[in-house]
């Protein structure tokens, strides 16, 4: 779907002056070998990326015993995070998943609210915008392709070939809905966390183009509600689909309750 | 959205030639700062990092202070537990070592004790001994006496009943003569 708009001040009369612009589509293109990149993206992914290991370094630069400032906000963050992937994946095995699901979330969640906290429409780019790197699509099916490939090899790693017990384990009827999943479970994270913001970002920026002061408001304060939650999510359903590799159906998890 | 697409195809033109007019450095190739500020929605994005930091502070300066609050208690708790342990530990060690020196006392005492008992029950002993031997020797001493006595008397009455059967056969009228002469000679016969 080529969108191509750019709305300037679409009452086009030479009295109104051009007020804001909202370009979709259009992508700063970087050409490294034969591959066409979105450059804006990969800006605004190494801004996100140097804000967390600056958030890390500092955290963890001088640690003290009680901790103060930077280590205690990074550590509730640890806290957080660590809960969450417990919740997720259980007691016995979420230990070794506690860096994947919290670099996603982490990496989501920067991302998210650097796209509705930073002024990036300061910085112009020769084509396209700098924005939320989650509101290409190309990131957020790469993040969840990566969650794929996390739960495969949780499975893989626990059960071995048995892991493909599991798509005949109920019944063999559901054997094409147990693999259509496989495509539908990566296919569903990337579209809801692109949907999500790009829809937020293009909410707020028809507001700002219509209205420039204060009417956007709600719906950025909500965008930012969304953004987190949103990265709540995605972190979420990856521990849960890695739970799920790991548990299987059946009486394999009834095994581990005996 | 065909209607707007044109729309917005036109109003790109006229835009754009307005823009190059008005602000060179902005909608120019390449890279550059875009200074307006409504188009950045720089007001819009500062009242909600403004409304951001005004209440997530609280939130967020409450709920790290509780944190660290709690940790600090937990260490100091942690810290008074094992000072008290240590001193029990301390105390104990105390108890172990006196009770460890009693006992070797005890030991020591008794050690003496019993090389004590051993000296007075072989000192007994040895005086026993003794005093059986003399008693003994003693015994055999008095029954040696008393069989020579009853020898002795033995004897004597042997001899006397001897000499007393000798007498008749020896004191003769003859023999009596005899003896009186030769006492007669002997005091001046001569």
């Amino acid at each position: 779907m080529p969108l191509d708009i750019e709305m300037l001040n679409f009452l086009d009369s030479p009295n109104f002056v051009s007020l804001a612009a909202l370009e979709v589509g259009q992508h700063f293109y970087w050409h490294i070998g034969s591959l066409k990149v979105h450059g804006q993206v990969f800006l605004a992914t190494w801004f996100v990326m140097s804000v967390l290991i600056v958030a890390s370094l500092l955290a963890t630069r001088n640690i003290q015993q009680i901790p103060k400032g930077m280590q205690n906000l990074m550590e509730y963050a640890m806290d957080f995070i660590r809960e969450l992937t417990r919740n997720q994946i259980g007691e016995k095995e979420y230990r070794p998943w506690v860096p994947f699901i919290g670099t996603l979330f982490l990496f989501i969640f920067v991302c998210n609210w650097s796209g509705a906290l930073i002024p990036w429409k300061l910085i112009h780019l020769p084509e396209g915008e700098l924005a939320a790197p989650t509101n290409d699509i190309n990131t957020t099916v790469a993040l969840s392709l990566l969650v794929s490939i996390a739960y495969f090899y949780a499975g893989f790693k626990k059960k071995g070939l048995g892991y493909f017990a599991k798509y005949v384990q109920p019944t063999p009827i559901l054997l094409p809905i147990a693999v259509l999943e496989d495509f539908t479970k990566p296919l569903s994270l990337s579209f809801r966390l692109f949907g999500n913001i790009l829809a937020d970002e293009l909410v707020v920026g028809v507001l700002v183009l219509l209205v420039p002061l204060f009417v956007p408001l709600p719906v950025m304060l909500l965008g930012l509600f969304t953004s987190a939650i949103q990265a709540l999510v995605f972190a979420t359903l990856a521990g849960a689909y890695i739970h799920e590799a790991l548990e299987g159906h059946g009486d394999e998890h009834e095994e581990e309750h005996a | 959205m065909g209607i707007f697409l044109q729309l917005a195809n036109q109003s790109n033109l006229l835009a754009s030639e307005m823009a190059s007019s008005a602000m060179a450095e902005s909608a120019g190739e390449g890279f550059g700062l875009n200074l307006d500020i409504f188009e950045a929605n720089v007001v819009n994005l500062a009242i909600v990092i403004g409304i951001l930091v005004y209440f997530g502070r609280g939130f967020l300066s409450s709920t790290l202070g509780n944190r660290s609050a709690a940790i600090e208690k937990a260490l100091n708790e942690a810290e008074v537990k094992r000072a008290e342990m240590a001193k029990l530990l301390a105390t104990q060690q105390e108890k172990l070592k006196s009770a460890t020196a009693e006992a070797a006392g005890i030991v020591a005492k008794a050690d003496g004790d019993a090389q004590k008992a051993s000296q007075a029950i072989l000192t007994a002993a040895a005086e026993e001994v003794a005093r059986m031997k003399q008693e003994s020797s003693a015994n055999l001493d008095a029954e040696q006496a008393k069989i020579l006595n009853e020898l002795r008397v033995r004897i004597a009455e042997l001899a006397m009943a001897k000499a007393e059967s000798q007498i008749p056969a020896r004191l003769n009228d003859a023999s009596q003569q005899t003896l009186i002469d030769r006492s007669i000679s002997l005091l001046g016969g001569q």
